[in-house]
Order: structure tokens, then sequence, then C-alpha cells
């Protein structure tokens, strides 16, 4: 699942070197998202910091 | 600004990731530092900002292309905050080596904040983005191509690498072994 993210941008790499850039920037955008749900399975522990 | 000058400063923005990738593998494989799961997403956010250098270099200069590294670089820079935050109070901790007297997560928050200025930066010179006429750069091409081709390699690697560290799940929070390779030989 963590290998995910980067796979999708690899691939948007190589969609882009073909031209293809709706395509590739669809790959980044889920990416993006895959990244961000990630960050939130990861993020739970609260910081002990005053802000 | 030129579209020839604005796809040079695109090449070599994308190998300054590259080598920020690259000595992050070096720690990796080197110095047996395995990436913890913020600091793969904190990759992850690198190679994204890639995408949006690689298109300028490809398709050429466009706002939305600085756009990508942008965003990229927010969602980035946020995960990398959020580990600083983990470890900046003294007597919390640090996860892995300082490298110039700073730890990987606060030299990619340093990183990440620049993409931000220099992406916007550019934004403002909107010469690049006219469609003008210019001379054929053969130089350029075989520098936007070394540049676009070894981040590709890095993305794929990265790719590899985490399927080797995580399988196809989610990380431990503190990883020790290439999870792939203990459970192939069945020891541990």
């Amino acid at each position: 699942m963590m290998a995910l993210p980067f796979l999708l941008l690899f691939l948007a790499l190589l969609l882009a070197w073909r031209g293809q850039r709706g395509p590739s920037l669809g790959l980044w955008g889920l990416a993006l998202v895959v990244l961000l749900v990630l960050f939130k399975e990861h993020a739970t522990s609260t910081i002990g910091i005053i802000l | 600004m030129t579209p020839a000058f604005a796809r040079t400063l695109n090449a070599l923005g994308l190998i300054a990731l590259s080598v920020g990738l690259i000595i992050a593998f070096l720690d990796q494989f080197i110095k047996g530092d395995l990436p913890c799961p913020l600091c793969l997403l904190q990759r992850v956010g690198l190679t994204a900002v890639g995408v949006g250098l690689a298109l300028n270099l490809i398709i050429g200069p466009r706002p939305a292309h600085y756009g990508i590294m942008i965003v990229s670089a927010l969602v980035g820079g946020t995960v990398s905050l959020r580990q600083v935050a983990l470890h900046v109070v003294p007597g919390t901790g640090t996860y892995g080596d300082a490298i110039f007297g700073m730890h990987f997560y606060t030299w990619a928050f340093v990183a990440f904040a620049l993409v931000i200025v220099g992406a916007a930066a550019m934004l403002f010179f909107e010469g690049q983005f006219e469609k003008i006429w210019e001379m054929e750069h053969p130089w350029l091409d075989r520098l936007s191509q070394f540049a676009i081709g070894l981040f590709a390699v890095l993305a794929l690697a990265n790719t590899l690498s985490t399927v080797a560290e995580c399988e196809l799940g989610m990380c431990p929070e503190n990883p020790t072994t290439y999870q792939l390779f203990q459970s192939g030989t069945g020891s541990g």
C-alpha cells in the first residue's frame, strides 16, 4: 500500500513522457489522494506541543 | 524569461530533486537507516513535485504545472512538519541520523518551502508561457531527457524499495528489516 503512490507517480511520469498530459495529471492527483489517506493512517497520536 | 531558459531551470530543479532522493537512498542502503512511514510519504511528496517539473520539460512550461509543484510541496511539507513537530521538543528523540546539522525530515521541510517559493517566483515570468519561435536547443533536449530519465528511475526504485521494506501492506512505525526478504526466507 505504501508503494502505491510511488507506482502511480512513476506511471504519471511515463504518461507525461508519451505526451499524455491529461492521464498523467489524473494519476498525479490520485497519488496525492493516496498520500493524504496514508498520512491520516500514520498521524494518529497527539503531539505534546502547545500551538 | 524565454521558454528555453525556463526549461533549463526546470531541468536543474528536477536534477536537484533527484540528488535529494539519491542522498536518502545512500543513507538507506549504506548506513542501513530504513525510512519510516512519514519519511516515505515525504519522498512521495518530492516525487509528486517532480511530475510538475517533468511536465514543464516535456509539454512546455504552463502555470498548471507550477500549481502541481506547489500543491505537492504543500502536502509533502505538511507531512515533514508533522515529523518535525514530533521531535522538536528536546528529549523527545529523533528518527535517523542528522546530515549537515539537521535531520532528513527538517531538510525535507526546507526543500518543500523552497519549491513553493521557487514555483511561485517562476509564475511571475509570463514570457515563458508564450508560444514564440525559438531556436532548437539539442543540449537542452539532452539535459531534459537525462533529468526525466534519472527521476523516473528513482521513482521506480522507490516503488521497489518500498515493496521490499513493507511488502504490499502498511509499513511498521519503526522499521528494522526488509519484510519482503524476511518472509521470503521464512526467518524471524
